[in-house]
């Protein structure tokens, strides 16, 4: 796994979350996995394709999601509405994108899909079964976790 | 020639605006910016095929468009508008902005690129030099 591109993926999703919500962010950690998953009821999934393959997850539980999705609309959250899904899901392809971005501008060819959210679901297993680097990401609103499951292909 | 947009909207009839996003959040965030704008209407569209029948349909003073969506993406979108109408003038809106696919959407036909989270004052700085230049 190319720890660069994970770094990437992990700054930047901090970064957006900072400049979205205006309030400070935190990654508390860092772990390695065998394998994706994710566990939490709010789960948006963006695939990479290129140089590198596999996937970012994002997975909040309900609670934080609506917090969220209620701060990006303006609006009081009653369930994950699909306005509120539609936020989280752009949350993560903008946190995504930035780090796409950067990677591409220092040469390596990497594009990604739009983001598929999933709520209710408790996703346990991942068809693509690569290395992951897990990190939760602290906001005022609760925890979002970042997984990152990539190959290099090169 | 205009020297802000309030400037320009208030000794002007109302101007048209196409949001092109297939996410509903981008396009509820870019209506409700539009909106603190005076005198500007906004349409939407949820891919590249339903903003071209929109735009042959309402002729908008500008279109925001997205780059990443499923189907036809946001720069083949552009270059079919400015094939109907070579004076579109197109601010493309995006999460991803590396400089290959900047480029891209400039050659294109795009007038500005605006990379998200899109903030008010990036979309008026956007909206008054697309119609400036124009104008």
């Amino acid at each position: 796994m190319r720890l660069e591109f994970v770094k990437a993926f992990v700054n930047s999703t901090t970064e957006i979350l900072g400049d979205l919500l205006g309030s400070e962010v935190a990654v508390r950690s860092m772990a390695m996995q065998a394998n994706p998953s994710a566990d939490r009821e709010v789960i948006t999934i963006i695939g990479l394709m290129g140089e590198v393959q596999g996937d970012v997850i994002i997975d909040l539980d309900q609670e934080t999601a609506e917090q969220l999705g209620g701060f990006l609309t303006g609006e009081v959250a009653h369930g994950m509405t699909p306005l509120m899904k539609s936020s989280i899901a752009e949350m993560a392809s903008m946190a995504i994108g930035r780090a796409i971005s950067q990677i591409n501008d220092n040469g390596t060819r990497l594009t990604m899909t739009p983001p598929n959210i999933f709520t209710e679901s408790h996703l346990r297993h991942h068809d693509k079964q690569f290395e992951t680097l897990v990190a939760p990401i602290t906001t005022a609103y609760g925890e979002v976790r970042i997984s990152v499951a990539i190959q290099d292909l090169n | 020639m205009f020297e802000t947009l309030d400037s320009f909207n208030s000794n002007s009839s109302p101007m048209t605006c196409l949001v092109v996003d297939d996410s509903a959040f981008m396009r509820f965030h870019l209506k409700r910016l539009i909106r603190s704008f005076k005198n500007i209407t906004a349409s939407e569209a949820t891919n590249g095929d339903e903003a071209i029948t929109e735009y042959q349909r309402l002729h908008p003073d500008f279109v925001l468009m997205d780059i990443i969506m499923p189907g036809i993406q946001g720069v083949e979108t552009v270059k079919k508008i400015r094939e109907f109408d070579p004076s579109a003038r197109v601010i493309m809106v995006s999460s991803v902005a590396y400089k290959e696919m900047v480029e891209e959407a400039f050659d294109a036909g795009a007038k500005y690129f605006i990379p998200k989270p899109v903030t008010t004052e990036a979309l008026r700085k956007a909206i008054e030099c697309v119609l400036g230049a124009a104008a």
